[in-house]
């Protein structure tokens, strides 16, 4: 242990002695770790984003939805006598934190002004205490969707459809029988764009998408299920789980198909079944048409990742050898008063290792400070990219576990990259390395 | 004299509970009469083809104009639109068979099946409005008197679907000219009962069926306008009208793929 120590302790000397060479390396080590700090941020950011305006606008942790067809060719993404399919999904999901209902729809909103087609999400404002958390009402009150026949549309909305709040739009739609109707709903809120969802989603009390669709009053179109924090990222198998759950209790399922809702119209209305089909889907399935940027970075990642790790790796060994080469005779001089040689083995690793934990902390600090002062900035990202980041603004997120993986993870590699060169180091016979001259 | 006027008086207010209701039921078989009159002028009892003209104009965007080819046939209600302009469009085309609407696009190859409501091309057209007149089988007619529509005199009456049938529109309203008995104005409801759109029928041509061994009368021009985007309108022409038998195995997908590459 002591040997251990005092190795150690040469290590970090010599280490101070080359300050030049040392500088340069921390500062390559600390600039990758910070820009895999900053990578993860974007990642984790990003997902957090995607999740938070998903979960609220469109979906649930999990989803029980479905179609029901009336003929072959007419499907409703409604689920009738929605309590007792509530029920099944209370008693046999125990991750479950709270779940709501909401009505799923397509149609067009036409205004005096303008007309457009948008998805008409049915709710109980009462009961959806994390959607008046999370959007942000720019005129109006969220509440007055209590009220019947009311509607909240998303700012990019108002400007085609050129509305105000208690301006009236008609929603024309067809009932599931194929019937043509109507619902003139007065506007009472205004939100805030949340990315590519907002650009066709509206919000409406329930009993109107029920009226608008000729619906029994025991009828929904979707069960979201939002699961306790710690579960989110099991939901697939919660949601493989609730597909054989259901199928036990009697209920027809669709394939599983990891889709949002509204992409499977045209695979329902090909099939020749009639009446209540469940759907099980993820938030994942619900958004998959967004989660490619979320790979994109992720693939980004890897490749950075993968070409600033080769740098290192050949920056470490490279100084390790000039290291070596410079200190031959001291390598001499050390075996020669008694140095064994894992001695001399673990004080070139043990030099890397404090390279490496120095760098990794400190690119680990610089990228954590650069995540926060970015968030503090609320910098405004172009509509482009809006789009699929469901927010207006870049939010990064630091996860201190991936934090400490970087960090572990870097410092392991800069240690891994003085071995053989240590290792050949050691192998030096003490006489012709003393007699080194270079 | 007291007593006679009393009786007279009494007499006339009877008459006129009672007459009335009388009225009322003859209208009413005379409304249903009139209206399958309206269908059996249309209906040829064989083979159509026709070529038609869309012009559709909304509020906001460039006009869009489309030709078509339209096939069908009385004996199972088979239908065929096949439409061969603009370019972008040609070879598209719906097919309806086993009373399912399908819908074709050369471009991916793809069948999809559509619903009956479907707003053909885009346009505020629905596959009904260039089949056969149907509506003594769907709706139930009520008389709502006489109407002077231009130089005609229109009868007036509001059409509400029969139970258990799906109709796009669950109530209508008609204007027949009396002399003629073409539709001159029709007006479609939503559920809720807000207008949703008009039709006009203009002109009327007649063309001579083998198959019925008569004449077949069609509207020659349709002018739809939608009521809620008041802007938005579509203007269809019906050319080139011919009953003569169609090909046994023209209402299949293979023909019409065929027909669309």
């Amino acid at each position: 242990m002591t040997n251990l120590i005092l190795d150690f302790r040469i290590a970090l000397r010599s280490l101070f002695q080359h300050r030049r060479r040392t500088f340069f390396l921390v500062t390559a080590i600390a600039g990758v770790t910070g820009l895999l700090v900053l990578l993860n941020a974007l990642s984790t950011g990003v997902s957090d984003t995607m999740i938070r305006a998903a979960t609220t606008l469109s979906s649930g942790h999990v989803n029980v939805g479905g179609f029901f067809k009336v003929t072959s060719s007419q499907s409703g993404p409604v689920v009738t006598e929605f309590a007792k399919v509530a029920k099944v999904v209370e008693q046999n999901v125990p991750e479950l934190d709270h779940w709501v209902h909401r009505g799923r729809g397509w149609a067009k909103a036409i205004s005096d002004s303008g007309s457009m087609q948008v998805g008409v999400t049915g709710i109980d404002i009462k009961n959806e205490p994390d959607l008046r958390r999370v959007i942000s009402v720019v005129s109006g009150r969220i509440e007055d969707l209590a009220e019947p026949n009311t509607m909240m549309v998303f700012e990019s909305q108002v400007e085609r459809l050129k509305v105000k709040v208690g301006d009236a739009i008609t929603i024309s739609a067809q009932t599931n029988r194929g019937a043509a109707n109507t619902v003139d709903v007065r506007i009472v809120a205004i939100a805030k764009d949340m990315g590519l969802m907002s650009k066709f989603g509206t919000f409406v009390p329930i009993d109107t998408t029920r009226a608008l669709y000729q619906l029994r009053p025991d009828t929904t179109g979707v069960i979201q299920l939002y699961v306790k924090p710690k579960f989110v990222p099991h939901v697939a198998e919660i949601a493989a789980r609730m597909r054989v759950t259901l199928e036990k209790a009697g209920y027809l399922l669709m394939d599983a198909d990891a889709n949002p809702f509204w992409m499977k119209f045209q695979t329902v209305n090909r099939e020749d079944w009639t009446g209540q089909k469940l759907d099980v889907t993820t938030w994942e399935d619900e958004v998959s048409f967004l989660t490619w940027t979320l790979k994109v970075i992720s693939v980004l990642k890897v490749v950075l990742l993968t070409i600033l790790i080769a740098i290192v790796i050949t920056g470490i060994m490279n100084t390790m050898w000039i290291a070596i080469r410079e200190r031959t005779r001291e390598i001499g001089t050390l075996r020669a008063i008694g140095m064994q040689r894992g001695g001399v083995l673990r004080m070139f690793l043990f030099e890397s290792f404090q390279m490496g934990l120095i760098g990794t902390v400190a690119g680990a600090l610089a990228g954590s400070a650069i995540a926060a002062l970015v968030n503090a900035a609320h910098i405004r990202v172009p509509l482009s990219v809006q789009l699929f980041l469901m927010s207006d603004q870049l939010h990064l997120a630091i996860d201190v576990s991936a934090l400490a993986k970087s960090v572990f993870m870097i410092t392991a590699i800069t240690t891994l990259a003085a071995l053989y060169p240590a290792y050949r180091a050691a192998r030096l016979p003490p006489v012709s390395a003393m007699s080194h001259f270079g | 004299m007291s007593r006679m006027r009393i009786t007279c008086a009494a007499a006339a207010l009877l008459a006129s509970f009672i007459v009335p209701g009388i009225a009322h039921a003859a209208s009413k078989q005379e409304m249903v009469d009139l209206l399958k009159a309206v269908d059996d002028r249309q209906r040829n009892q064989g083979d159509w083809r026709s070529m038609i003209y869309m012009e559709q104009k909304e509020k906001g965007k460039v006009d869009v104009a489309y030709e078509a080819l339209v096939f069908r046939r009385s004996q199972d209600q088979k239908f065929i639109i096949l439409f061969s302009k603009p370019k972008a469009s040609q070879g598209q085309g719906y097919l309806r068979i086993d009373k399912n609407l399908w819908f074709y696009d050369p471009s991916v190859g793809k069948w999809e099946r559509r619903t009956e409501r479907e707003r053909i091309g885009g346009t505020n057209s629905r596959r009904s409005d260039f089949d056969e007149s149907r509506l003594a089988e769907e709706y139930d007619p009520e008389d709502n008197g006489e109407a002077k529509l231009g130089a005609y005199t229109a009868q007036v009456m509001t059409l509400k679907g029969k139970p258990n049938i799906d109709l796009a529109f669950p109530v209508l309203k008609l204007w027949v000219d009396k002399e003629s008995k073409n539709v001159l104005k029709r007006q479609e409801f939503a559920l809720s009962g807000k207008l949703l759109r008009t039709s006009y029928y203009p002109k009327w041509k007649k063309a001579y069926s083998e198959s019925k061994k008569t004449d077949v009368w069609f509207p020659e021009e349709m002018r739809f306008y939608d009521e809620i985007e008041k802007a938005n309108s579509t203007l269809i022409l019906v050319k080139s009208v011919d009953m003569k038998p169609l090909e046994a195995n023209q209402f299949t997908k293979a023909w019409l793929e065929s027909k669309s590459r």
